[in-house]
């Protein structure tokens, strides 16, 4: 098991927004879905260090990270692509894809490799590795956070809402390209565009209102009726 | 091309007042450059802290008289030359720096900037009351002779001591920029001035870094306290109209901008010189600070405005 979180609580002030969840990650990719306001974000949040848990356990492999420092749970191998995306504005695509590995420990001497990686897989950026990462497009940021993300040679890559604010045509290029990417490392990853998720994930997660609603693969989620009214829209 | 047009109007119109005033009073230009490299030596680090550590030092200045004070008596104890000083005091300063970051700043940096204003001054004032309590409000001097080196061109003197102020600051705003844009740690400490929450991401230590610069600050001021003291005397409030006047130069610079700090520290200091040319403006160089940042903050809106 790569991530291991059970009876996860946690919320702002007085607010409890997750009330006991229990999800886990193994060599897979994992899609978490929810409507806005679930507590998708905080979820993330909490394994990455930014919230801390109320009460519950949070395992990465193998280790209690529960409540541990963002850096720290960084350089033990998780890799966020937040929300909001959270690049170096600015300083040059080249270098906020250096910063990805540079504290990093997993990715100390193989920098080289996981930049080929990362340029193989979005083009766009080899051309543009000079460029400052503020003047570039929404979508093209997004891929330099993936990017960056990757750089890390992570065990573990979570994304939060990779679609957002992406046109559709890119959209369903990212959730390519993630497929691609689900060999060689676990994904969690969650998404208000659950149609395009599908294809990228094996299994998946429903959240609602601050606890998990639903678990099933991604064929049964997509058979699923209650997916189907309320998250695929037919 | 507009920015290109505007950046040689500008080169032309410092060339021409330049002409100008050499041409007029030479000694203006000589101790205005001088002045220039002083006030941009010590306004440098506090910029370095503004821009990565997001803080208002109002005891930037202070910290220096500290310096300043801890050479002074450490000079006067061994015989010491102040400026084989100058590497001892960064380091000390940049120790108590970091101390007293890791005591108060630290437990501030997520407070409203004006709980953060509040506390570096009241840094300021503890500092300042207590060299004034240790030592009296006496000014202390050491009597340097090289201080007093000078160039004879034609029948005019011109000191050039000063103009190791200058070094400094080309030297402090070379070194950064070649830390911040070459260095693993530089880049990093960069990446956390741009997006805090994205360098802890990464697995940058944020608050480690925060530290580490606002110590490396303190060093770098704290240098300039013992050169400093080769040519000013010092006193309790010596520092205040530093820090003054490094958040004037820092401010109109623009957040970020080291080698903006080198042409506002110009212009403060050939400005002052040039009021202190004339008899009756003499007192009036104090405020020209004042007058340049207002000038350029009214600037500012008016441009913000139009877009
Ligand atoms: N920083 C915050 N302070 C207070 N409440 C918050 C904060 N962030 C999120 N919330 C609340 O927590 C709930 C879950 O939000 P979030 O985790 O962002 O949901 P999702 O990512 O699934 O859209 C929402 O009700 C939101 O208003
Ligand atoms: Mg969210």
């Amino acid at each position: 098991m790569i991530l291991d979180i059970q009876k996860l609580e946690t919320g702002y002030g007085k607010l409890k927004v997750l009330l006991g969840v229990d999800l886990h990650v193994g060599k897979e990719s994992v899609g978490l879905f929810g409507p806005n306001g679930a507590g998708k974000t905080t979820l993330i949040n909490t394994i990455m260090g930014m919230q801390r848990p109320w009460s519950g356990t949070v395992k990465f492999d193998g280790q209690d990270i529960g409540g541990k420092s963002t850096h720290l749970v960084a350089r033990s191998g998780i890799a966020l692509v937040p929300q909001e995306r959270e690049l170096f504005p600015g300083m040059s695509v080249a270098d906020n894809l250096e910063l990805g590995a540079a504290w990093v420990p997993r990715a100390a001497g193989i920098e080289k490799r996981q930049l080929d990686m990362v340029v193989q897989l979005f083009p766009i950026l080899k051309e543009r590795l000079k460029q400052y990462v503020g003047t570039m497009s929404g979508g093209q940021q997004r891929m330099v956070a993936i990017g960056r993300a990757l750089m890390a040679n992570p065990l573990l890559l979570i994304l939060d809402e990779p679609s957002l604010g992406l046109q559709p045509s890119i959209v369903a290029e990212v959730f390519e390209r993630l497929a691609l990417l689900k060999k060689e490392v676990a994904i969690l990853v969650t998404e208000q565009n659950v149609r395009e998720s599908l294809k990228a994930i094996d299994r998946g997660y429903v959240l609602e209102n601050g606890a998990v609603a639903l678990e099933d693969s991604a064929a049964g989620l997509a058979k699923n009726p209650h997916v189907v009214s309320a998250y695929l829209g037919i | 091309m507009a920015l290109k047009r505007r950046a040689t109007i500008l080169a032309a119109l410092s060339a021409a007042a330049t002409i100008l005033i050499l041409l007029w009073k030479p000694s203006v230009i000589n101790n205005g450059l001088q002045q220039a490299g002083l006030y941009a030596a010590i306004a440098i680090p506090m910029g370095l802290v503004l821009g990565i550590v997001h803080i208002v030092n109002l005891a930037h200045g202070e910290f220096m008289m500290v310096a300043a004070y801890a050479t002074y008596f450490a000079c006067r104890a061994t015989g010491m030359d102040p400026l084989l000083a100058v590497l001892p005091a960064a380091a000390v300063t940049a120790a108590f720096g970091w101390v007293v970051f890791q005591l108060t700043i630290k437990r501030a940096l997520k407070a409203p900037e004006l709980n953060q204003l509040i506390l570096t001054f009241g840094i300021a004032i503890a500092l300042t009351q207590a060299v004034n309590i240790l030592f009296t409000s006496q000014t202390f001097k050491l009597q340097l002779d090289y201080v007093s080196a000078s160039i004879d061109i034609g029948e005019d003197t011109f000191p050039v001591w000063s103009y190791v102020f200058v070094a400094f600051a080309i030297l402090y705003a070379v070194g950064l920029k070649l830390f911040l844009t070459r260095t693993t740690i530089g880049k990093a400490a960069l990446a956390v001035g741009q997006n805090p929450k994205g360098a802890a991401i990464v697995g940058i230590d944020v608050n480690r870094v925060y530290g580490l610069v606002f110590a490396l600050a303190l060093a770098l001021v704290g240098a300039m306290g013992a050169l400093f003291l080769t040519k000013q005397s010092i006193f309790p409030s010596v520092g205040s109209p530093y820090t003054m006047k490094s958040f004037c130069l820092v401010a109109v610079a623009g957040i970020g901008n080291i080698p903006g700090i080198l042409g506002a520290s110009l212009l403060l200091g050939i400005s002052e010189q040039v009021l202190r040319g004339f008899r009756d403006t003499r007192a009036w160089a104090d405020i020209v600070f004042f007058v340049l940042i207002i000038a350029v903050i009214l600037g500012r809106s008016i441009k913000w405005r139009k877009s």
